[in-house]
């Protein structure tokens, strides 16, 4: 059995942190926070392999009403991966966090497993989407429309091979099931995902702007 | 020649079973009236012609005004037809107050108010008398109708009352510089003056009525976010835990969930109206699916969303989501892509799957519900089934053209009509 992952649970309810805390296996609970300046502080000292991180938690600053995106700012040069845990999954409250840096999100009606399945994808340094977040994805890269990237470095629009995986995970195929689809390796696969996660993060695409100022979000 | 009188006098027809009266009509207002609404309203309410009504008011209102005091009474406390639609008047009021206006004024320029010029001058015609309260009242409620009432009037609008009130204020603007150059009393020469600050405050009293408006819509958009904000730290929490702890298939999980689900769309859908594109109508087809069998659909968009609830494409994708919830079960994911050439829908399970061929042929579900459904529509179905689990994939072409050819149907085990 590999070594656990060290987790730290940032969740403003602790309710929500035990039942999570006895769900998951083969991690390790270093810390838990409730909000975002405890938080901050217990992942600088724990330095865990992986963050679950609520989206909305108390303490945000301003008119912030998310402080999921703040504990990722405070902790910029801690060598740790942020999955977002969400009770909404309103398409708002997850681009703002996977913006500021997380490496995907998933709801929190999510059973263990899938926690678990999760926070492991995000320890190996993939990204986690949701067929929710991989239709955003189609939607704001313009690919129902037909656009399709030419060079590999375009942040603005998705390859074709990038639109495919993102098609099939928002029809609800497993990583696994793509590569099978696509005839590629789970690791190809992976890697386009991780790919569309780095667009999503540093694409200054129109729509992605425009539809987060609409929501004051940037 | 009595009797037979009596013989051939008709038999009395037995009197009719007495039938309770048929309910009236509720006492309210067109929204779609003539002047207010007042006499259509109550001509239905007692079932007689409007035109009676109308000339009864007239005669009323000869009987020392009491006419004018019940149509007013009966104005203000009628309500109007439920409706969202703005009242729409077909009499012109604005226009004819103000040509009414102009007979007045005629005569107030030309004699310059003289019968009033000393306050009453004893000899003065009636006409004389009346021409000067006449054009004052007539164009004062002209402009002030137009203001309030023409403005918010669909078929009429702003820059009809804008004109109105120009005109009127011109009207009383004409009395004044008459009324002043006679020299009249000046408690007179306000009177117009008073008119035209009556007739420029109705830009005021309506400014005023929206900003109330705007203030009471923020207060109500402040609550509603204040008890969201709450609610989804409090009871949306709950609800995920019990969904988490209670594993995805179970009772409990079910009733969280789509407790959840009503909870999060009156929170935070407000009041935007539903609209009956397609992603909206199998999101609300999906919660009411989950209510009945144990399963967990997840419904994902992107694209257009313009396709009509009411389409093939939506009646064979409910069919596809309910063949999923009944046999599967589970996890069920339904993606929505509308793109400008068509409409693609995917409905894919984690069932034991199931071989076309296999199935009875009196068994209607697939192949007529939703396979056949589509081809009529002009469309294709695409149900590729395996142990893994069964995908339908729906599409429909826009507009007339062919439907091109799903990009991926000729997969392999694809199983198609």
């Amino acid at each position: 059995m590999p070594e656990p992952i060290r987790l730290v649970i940032v969740d403003d309810h602790s309710i929500f942190r035990s039942g999570l805390r006895a769900d998951l296996d083969a991690v390790e609970v270093v810390g838990e926070a409730a909000d975002v300046l405890s938080a901050i502080t217990v992942i600088r000292e724990s330095e865990p392999d992986v963050v679950l991180l609520d989206v909305h938690l108390p303490g945000g600053e301003g008119d912030d009403a998310t402080g999921g995106a703040a504990v990722i700012r405070g902790c910029a040069g801690v060598p740790t991966r942020f999955l977002a845990l969400s009770v909404s999954d309103a398409a708002e409250d997850v681009v703002r966090v996977i913006r500021a840096g997380a490496r995907g999100y998933i709801t929190k009606g999510s059973s263990g497993a899938e926690v678990s399945r999760a926070v492991r994808v995000v320890a190996g340094g993939d990204a986690v989407f949701s067929p929710r977040l991989a239709g955003f994805v189609l939607d704001a890269f313009g690919a129902v429309e037909g656009e399709t990237a030419t060079a590999t470095d375009e942040l603005d629009r998705l390859s074709a091979r990038e639109q495919e995986v993102m098609r099939l995970i928002a029809r609800g195929y497993a990583y696994k099931e793509v590569a099978a689809e696509l005839f590629i390796s789970i690791k190809t696969v992976e890697t386009h995902v991780s790919a569309v996660l780095r667009k999503l993060q540093l694409s200054s695409r129109h729509e992605l702007t425009a539809w987060a100022s609409q929501r004051r979000l940037l | 020649m009595h009797s037979s009188v009596s013989a051939t006098a008709p038999v009395r027809p037995p009197r009719p079973a007495r039938t309770p009266p048929a309910p009236r009509a509720p006492l309210e207002r067109d929204r779609e009236c003539l002047v207010s609404g007042v006499c259509a309203g109550l001509a239905r309410h007692l079932g007689a012609p409007a035109g009676t009504l109308r000339a009864l008011f007239v005669v009323l209102s000869a009987l020392g005004g009491f006419g004018v005091l019940l149509y007013v009474w009966c104005w203000m406390l009628m309500p109007w037809q439920s409706g969202t639609a703005t009242p729409s008047r077909h009499a012109p009021v604005a226009w004819l107050l103000t040509a009414a206006s102009g007979i007045p004024l005629l005569i107030v320029v030309t004699d310059g108010g003289w019968a009033w010029r000393y306050y009453y001058l004893p000899g003065s015609t009636p006409v004389a008398v009346a021409a000067l309260p006449a054009v004052l009242v007539l164009a004062t409620a002209a402009g002030v109708w137009a203001g309030l009432v023409d403005r918010a009037d669909p078929t009429r609008g702003p820059r009809h009352a804008l004109i109105v009130r120009a005109l009127t204020v011109a009207v009383l603007l004409v009395v004044f510089a008459t009324m002043s150059l006679r020299a009249m009393p000046a408690l007179f020469l306000l009177l117009p003056l008073a008119g035209i600050a009556a007739v420029l405050s109705t830009s005021l009293i309506r400014r005023w009525r929206e900003l109330s408006g705007e203030r009471i819509r923020r207060i109500r958009e402040e609550q509603r976010s204040e008890m969201a904000a709450h609610l989804h730290d409090s009871v949306l929490q709950t609800l995920a835990l019990i969904q988490n702890r209670a594993g995805a298939s179970s009772e409990a999980a079910r009733l969280a969930r789509a407790q959840e689900r009503e909870l999060r769309a009156w929170l935070y859908d407000g009041d935007s109206p539903a609209d009956s594109d397609l992603p909206t109508d199998l999101r609300d087809y999906a919660a009411a699916l989950e209510l009945d069998y144990p399963v967990r659909i997840d419904v994902v968009s992107a694209g257009l969303s313009t396709e009509r609830a009411s389409g093939e494409a939506a009646a064979a994708a409910r069919e596809a989501m309910l063949n999923a919830a009944r046999h599967a079960g589970g996890d069920v994911s339904v993606y929505i892509e509308g793109s400008a050439s068509g409409v693609d829908v995917f409905i894919r399970d984690r069932g034991d799957g199931f071989v076309m061929d296999d199935m009875p042929v009196d068994r209607l579900g697939v192949r007529e519900s939703i396979i056949g459904r589509m081809r009529r529509a002009g469309g294709t179905a695409t149900v590729r089934s395996d142990a893994n689990g069964t995908e339908v994939h729906l599409r429909i072409g826009r507009g007339m053209d062919a439907p091109a050819p799903a990009n991926d149907a000729a997969t392999a085990g694809a199983v198609d009509a």
